[in-house]
């Protein structure tokens, strides 16, 4: 369950990465056929896409389904069920040409009415869909033709692709909606037959998929995929040892050195899509004057927070950004998170606090992540005479209490969807439901209005590169680290590709070697 | 036994069931967050007239007096309710459930009985001497360590050093009766070990109090084999507080084993609940809950019984 609560908005971020060694394999020619064993954390959380946040249920059942517009591996958008669309002068109509001859699993034709269906679905207050507010741009959906898509916004809106691509937002067909929670029908790769709680998914090839690889050839390699559950992370990662498993989610910190170096096994991952920071609740005193933030900032060294308290292997220290290392729209700080004592002490003095103050930080004890930072961060601001009062409450009782913004400062991470605007207007825009910290600031707010109503990607990057500079020096936050997130398969397991952003759309493209 | 005395019994348990039910309903709802909290998460774009809509449509917005009785008409109805994130309804996921927690027990009290009830004897009979003091030694550590530990212990010698058993994973004795035997091995081993260490203690200790009898000691001065004297004799007087102690073991684990179902990632009650719990799916956590309470009750009717089937002294009127 961690995962589920803790990330919630499941990761997926514009990232240019070089993904080195991400692709296990690929000089040989692949061979079809082969049921992958794939070992899960969790169950799904329903099978409902459009009623469920969970990442578990995203995870398996992405390659049964199909979004509108997809995420590449480098976290660009590229076409799925639509091949291509155009975006009016005002920004407000986008209108998408639909792939042809798709079909869903039932065996008929996809038309524009199950895409208008789909995101109408999600938009209706009926369906309880917690992505609801995706879509509360979006005036209207219309299937003008039976290949054409148009949706009409009522204020421009960039991130509206990011939204489509997201994997829980998939193309449903309108007969099948009553039943999706229990029986899944899609367009993606893999159908779904069956379902038994707690103990396995089973997945069959979709032989009329639609995708191809680079050479043309029917994707996908595999006869099927079967999800079974295995809970507890030693118990995972035996499963892989043992070869009962020949592929898993979620590798402990704690193994990933020694299942690297096990011959049988490859491991592949690195960070994910998501940051984790020092919340600083800004109405509280001292702490609404931004010196004393920048201070606490300049106090801090981040490499040792992910030396021990992530082992080193959990976590990237942070470069002063909520978007992950590596990000296209990043623009990190190098001298960010290496504590300057001098600069805080000088801070704290121009502030009126040479002396220091109680700083009480409010934690949840349920995931080790989160907690033993606070510790460290009581020893590292200790020297600049902040006494770090810590509160460590269990995650039901602690997360309302955070969202009521009933704290001075916390530690949480939060995770970006797709788009640069999820990793900066979600967290920092004065009307924004996901800003925890109070953080009000009008050149930001404007900047970031600016920011979704510019689609070319060098002129946001330089605006939200603008924000990100601000938010370093206003810090509502001190970013900490992103966590790295791995999976890791059997050594014939091939042409696997770890996405940075929680996704398994990899498994497509992968193969058995026999 | 009577048949009023039976009817009598099993009220009185549906009255306790019942009032797991009132304290179990209440509890869950002083939890902090509820099924839409737990749905949106961080989720900052949902707001609360949605989220006020959502806890409307799943019925969240009345009082809880009347959540509960609309719980109780239908349960009086058979009918459990269905899962507020699954959809499934929940007898039908209990009943999914129930026969891997029972296989559980069974198989763990059957290799509790087959170990513990020997080596109880055996130091009892040999009152300290080596046997004693070994099977004193197995229910310390039996009793002490726990059993998630046990558990990855044996993981790491009978599946990745011996390759003997998978380490986790279900089979469906539908599907292979050896595979299905082979997949619940170490789980039921781990489990017994604390219930064969309670069961040895509790025989050496009943045995020890029987055989200080005057009836042992003149049934020996009849001459009567030591064996005779044992089995018949001394054994069936001393069954009584065993029968009591595994009882109150059964009943708990019919409950279901979250950690060992966690650990060898088996679909059981133990497993099913606390997943409801997570999730602050309600009617998973109403259901479960009583499902575990109405097991323990009748489990406990069951030892009565088997009081007056060991003891015929023993009668219930």
């Amino acid at each position: 369950m961690p995962i589920q609560s803790r990330s919630v908005r499941p990761l997926t971020v514009t990232l240019l990465l070089a993904l080195s060694g991400a692709v296990i394999g690929s000089a040989h020619a692949q061979t079809a056929g082969g049921i992958l064993r794939a070992g899960m954390q969790a169950d799904p959380v329903g099978l409902d896409p459009h009623v469920t946040e969970a990442t578990s249920t995203r995870n398996q059942l992405e390659n049964v389904y199909d979004t509108l517009v997809a995420f590449d591996s480098a976290g660009k958008i590229v076409p799925s069920l639509a091949t291509r669309w155009t975006v009016s002068k005002d920004n407000l109509t986008w209108t998408f040409t639909l792939r042809s001859g798709v079909k869903f699993h039932n065996g008929r034709a996809l038309d524009a009415s199950d895409v208008a269906y789909s995101i109408n679905r999600i938009k209706n207050p009926a369906t309880k869909s917690p992505r609801i507010g995706d879509f509360d741009l979006v005036k209207s959906v219309t299937a003008p033709s039976k290949s054409t898509v148009v949706l009409t916004l009522s204020k421009p809106f960039s991130p509206l692709l990011s939204k489509l691509a997201f994997t829980l937002n998939v193309i449903v067909p309108k007969e099948a909606a009553a039943t999706l929670n229990t029986r899944p029908v899609g367009t993606g790769p893999f159908r779904f037959v069956e379902y038994v709680p707690q103990t396995r998914m089973v997945l069959r090839k979709n032989p009329d998929f639609w995708g191809k690889d680079a050479k043309g050839n029917k994707l996908p390699y595999l006869d099927g995929i079967t999800y079974s559950y295995l809970p507890d992370p030693t118990a995972r990662v035996t499963a892989l040892r043992t070869g009962t498993v020949d592929w898993i989610e979620y590798v402990p910190s704690t193994d990933i050195t020694s299942l690297k170096a096990n011959t049988a096994v490859n491991v592949l991952g690195g960070p994910a899509a998501n940051y984790r920071a020092l919340f600083f609740n800004v109405n509280e005193k001292p702490l609404n004057d931004p010196r004393v933030r920048r201070a606490i900032a300049y106090a801090i060294n981040n490499q040792e927070i992910v030396d021990v308290a992530l082992l080193g292997v959990g976590g990237l220290a942070s470069a002063g950004t909520t978007f992950p290392n590596g990000s296209y729209y990043a623009k990190p700080d190098p001298s960010y998170g290496k504590p300057n004592l001098d600069k805080a002490r000088a801070l704290l003095k121009q502030a009126g606090l040479p002396n220091g103050f109680t700083l009480n930080l409010k934690v949840t004890s349920t995931y080790d992540f989160l907690r033993i930072p606070a510790e460290i961060l009581q020893a590292q601001l200790a020297p600049i005479g902040i006494k770090v009062n810590i509160t460590a409450l269990e995650w039901s009782v602690y997360l309302p209490d955070i969202l009521k913004k009933n704290y001075m400062a916390t530690i949480l991470g939060e995770s970006g969807q797709g788009d640069p605007d999820d990793y900066l207007y979600t967290p920092f825009a004065s009307d924004s439901g996901g800003n925890l910290t109070n953080f009000k600031d009008a050149t930001i707010d404007g900047w970031l209005d600016q920011g979704r109503q510019i689609s070319d990607a060098a002129a946001r990057k330089a605006l939200y590169a603008k924000v990100q500079q601000r938010l370093v020096d206003l810090s509502p936050m001190v970013f900490l680290y992103s966590s790295t997130q791995y999976e890791a398969a059997r050594k014939a397991v091939q042409g696997y590709q770890h996405f940075p952003n929680t996704s398994y759309i990899g498994l497509r493209t992968t193969w058995l070697k026999r | 036994m009577s048949l009023g005395w039976l009817i009598r019994r099993v009220l009185l348990a549906l009255m306790a069931a019942l009032g797991v039910s009132v304290l179990v309903f209440t509890l869950l709802r002083l939890v902090p967050g509820d099924v839409v909290t737990q749905l949106i998460g961080l989720e900052g774009n949902v707001s609360a007239e949605q989220q006020a809509e959502m806890r409307r449509l799943f019925g969240l917005d009345q009082p809880i007096w009347m959540q509960f009785g609309t719980w109780l008409i239908a349960l009086m109805q058979g009918d459990l309710g269905v899962s507020l994130r699954t959809d499934r309804p929940v007898f039908q996921d209990l009943l999914l459930r129930f026969p891997v927690t029972l296989q559980l027990t069974a198989m763990a009290l059957f290799f509790a009985v087959l170990v513990g009830l020997p080596l109880g004897i055996l130091a009892a009979l040999r009152r300290g001497q080596a046997a004693d003091l070994l099977s004193s030694g197995f229910v310390l550590i039996g009793l002490a360590a726990p059993e998630f530990w046990l558990a990855i212990l044996m993981i790491l010698l009978f599946s990745l050093n011996l390759g003997w058993f998978p380490p986790n994973g279900y089979v469906s004795p539908a599907e292979s009766v050896w595979g299905n035997l082979r997949s619940m091995f170490l789980p039921a081993l781990a489990l017994s070990f604390s219930l064969a260490a309670a069961t040895t203690r509790i025989v050496r200790a009943s045995l020890l109090d029987v055989l200080s009898q005057d009836y042992i000691r003149t049934a020996r001065a009849k001459g009567l084999r030591a064996s005779t004297v044992i089995m018949r004799h001394a054994l069936r007087n001393a069954m009584i507080p065993v029968v009591t102690v595994i009882g109150l073991q059964v009943g708990n684990l019919l409950g279901g084993a979250v950690i060992i179902e966690q650990l060898f990632g088996l679909p059981g009650v133990g497993r099913f609940a606390l997943e409801g719990i997570n999730l602050r799916d309600y009617p998973v956590v109403q259901g479960a809950v009583l499902w575990i309470a109405v097991s323990f009750v009748l489990v406990n009717v069951v030892v009565d019984l088997l009081y007056s089937v060991i003891d015929r002294r023993v009668v219930y009127s």
